[in-house]
């Protein structure tokens, strides 16, 4: 898999092109380019003491929470099925949707793709990072920066993203709002 | 003499001062006479349900760590090193015996008492009394029903007085059921507003919601319950600047899931006994806990904390909440709701954001700042209903809760203590 150079160029330009369709504003086609049993899923990062921290002495060490992964549920900020990320794109059609009104100015930059085996010979795992600039209204600005591990399944000889699970690098979010899809 | 900012309202003709949204002066007498004065939200009982359990927060602009100590015993402090002032703890929460400040390495036990000096013997000769140095105390620490709170002000009413008839209000959300609620999710963002904002439309800004939220609605994440005409219900306001949107008994506000109406449904009945008649009569969906805290429980069960940031910003820390006694596939169902509806990318709450901004921001502007806020919608149509035990609207939706949160904040702001507060009319008779 790693070794093979038109695999993962086809899944990188499968990822600019995804890219490409949000930061012009294609969402219909772009949810199209996802599977019906999609869980697609964004969280923040908490802010915790490691292990070894000497700020601490621990009292109940089964208290401790070694990976902030481990609260991903908690701290989501996306959790979307196929369904209802189609109501939020329906929700952009609607003219009252007023955070993107007037709409964002989105530039994608995907980076660091790697491409692994997936479950079967039908998916790849595929890791890639994220910076997200969206430029609003007069001079609003936001960076959304983060890792995203996609699962890409063919379908009909087609790339399909069956699963994408998102961490955003924030503690705090700066942004005022997340309108704007990944 | 310094100014007289409670002139800035005017809760008789509706009108308010944009000034007390953007200024510093102001602001900064905010936080002395408002978030040093009154009860603020700390955080949930179920966030520290251990020995050891800390949890850092803020009481305005001062950090504060909420530590259950080995005992049990929970306490607050100021989460600032008694040495050169470093903030101690810097992590959201964990588990802790003693905590040690990253600057030169005080050491305090998580009952607050200061163990650990650094060359305590050869620097400072064993001259410095480590039982004067433990860390600050808030004035009063009490809890409602799970909900922690604190006040720098040691002559504030006790939590009980201060809540009053809200306390009922609050049991609607946090005591429906045996076990109360937990914490199943947690949200924190920037918004570029002043805190009030939010505030009073978490309180009393019904009008909003047919018009900002209603695409939320046609595309199935809200039921939209104040956006039908058949709806019924008022504005509530309980005392003491606490504020409610509330429905009629039968107005549904629960998220538009098939499971978790039917949870609501099956749970009546016990909710019905726990509540009381009043319940029978209203059905509060949201309101504000003066002057920084709001509970939420239509379209998802959040409550959240307005941290004020300077007059311009605002960072909020929201948590989903769901009773504790929910079968797990509704706690699932609500966190889902909770982050769909209401969290930086809830199809409901991304929507409040630019106008609270845009509220605040034109307040900027010397002739925008001349123009007072107008909140005159049903000015003269409430009364004091003995059954709510609070202030009602005549028609749901109101700016009556405005112009009592407003008051509230005007009569702190000109108040030179909790004395003078005490000995002002009960609200019954102000307005009898
Ligand atoms: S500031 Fe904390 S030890 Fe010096
Ligand atoms: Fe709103």
């Amino acid at each position: 898999m790693r070794n093979d150079p038109d695999l993962i160029r086809e899944v990188e330009q499968f990822l600019y092109r995804e890219a490409r369709l949000l930061d012009e504003r294609r969402f219909h086609e772009w949810v199209g380019l996802f599977t019906d049993d999609v869980r697609y899923w964004m969280a923040g990062r908490s802010n915790l003491y490691p292990k070894h921290s000497k700020a601490i002495s621990i009292l109940d060490p089964s208290r401790y929470v070694e990976d902030d992964t481990a609260l991903e549920d908690e701290l989501a900020l996306l959790d979307e099925t196929k369904e209802t990320l189609m109501s939020r794109v329906a929700r952009l059609d609607t003219g009252m949707a007023w955070a993107e009104d007037p709409p964002s100015r989105t530039r994608h930059m995907i980076s660091n793709i790697e491409v692994e085996p997936g479950a079967d010979e039908n998916e790849l795992k595929v890791y890639s990072n994220f910076i997200v600039y969206r430029s609003r209204a007069g001079s609003e600005e936001d960076f959304y920066v983060g890792a995203r591990q996609d699962v890409l399944r063919r379908v009909d000889g087609e790339w399909k993203i069956a699963g994408r699970k998102m961490t955003l690098d924030q503690n705090v979010l700066s942004a005022k709002n997340v309108s704007i899809f990944f | 003499m310094a100014e007289d900012f409670g002139g800035l309202v005017d809760s008789e003709q509706g009108l308010v001062s944009r000034r007390i949204f953007i200024e510093p002066e102001i602001y900064e007498a905010e936080q002395r006479q408002i978030f040093a004065r009154c009860w603020l939200f700390l955080c949930h009982d179920s966030q520290l349900p251990l020995p050891g359990d800390f949890f850092s927060t803020w009481m305005g602009e001062d950090p504060v760590l909420v530590v259950r100590d080995s005992g049990g015993t929970v306490h607050a402090f100021l989460n600032v090193c008694r040495h050169r002032g470093n903030r101690l703890c810097r992590a959201d929460h964990g588990n802790a015996a003693s905590f040690t400040c990253a600057y030169h390495g005080w050491t305090y036990t998580n009952d607050g008492r200061l163990s650990g000096v650094p060359y305590l013997k050869e620097a400072y000769h064993n001259e410095l009394d480590r039982n004067q140095w433990g860390l600050v105390p808030v004035a009063q620490l009490d809890q409602y029903k799970g909900l922690w709170f604190a006040t720098f002000d040691a002559q504030a009413p006790p939590l009980r007085d201060y809540l009053g008839e809200m306390a009922w209000y609050l049991d609607t959300f946090v005591d429906r059921r045996d076990g109360g609620v937990e914490v199943v999710a947690t949200h924190k963002w920037i918004m570029p507003c002043n805190w009030k904002f939010p505030a009073e439309n978490f309180g009393g800004d019904a009008y909003h919601v047919p018009w900002s939220h209603l695409s939320a609605v046609t595309t199935g994440f809200s039921s939209g319950v104040t956006t039908k005409p058949a709806t019924t219900g008022a504005m509530v306001s309980p005392g003491n600047g606490h504020v409610l949107i509330c429905v009629g008994p039968d107005d549904v506000g629960d998220p538009p899931i098939a499971e978790v109406i039917a949870y609501e449904q099956a749970i009546r009945p016990e909710v019905s006994a726990r509540l009381g008649p009043r319940a029978r009569r209203i059905n509060p969906l949201v309101g504000t806990v003066f002057p920084n805290f709001s509970l939420l429980r239509a379209t998802s069960r959040t409550f959240r904390v307005w941290h004020p940031r300077g007059p311009g910003k605002t960072e909020v820390w929201s948590y989903v909440f769901i009773d504790k006694a929910a079968p797990p596939e509704i706690k699932e169902a609500i966190r889902l709701a909770g982050v769909r509806g209401f969290s930086p990318s809830g199809s409901f709450e991304q929507d409040d954001m630019d106008n609270w901004q845009e509220c605040t921001q034109t307040c900027r502007g010397v002739a925008s700042r001349r123009m007072p806020l107008n909140m005159q919608m049903g000015l003269g149509r409430d009364r004091f209903d003995a059954e709510l035990g609070a202030w009602a609207s005549a028609y749901r939706i109101s700016e009556s809760n405005h112009r009592q949160f407003y008051r509230r904040w005007a009569e702190l702001m000109a108040a030179g203590g909790w004395r003078e507060l005490a000995a002002a009319p009960a609200r019954e008779q102000q307005y009898a």
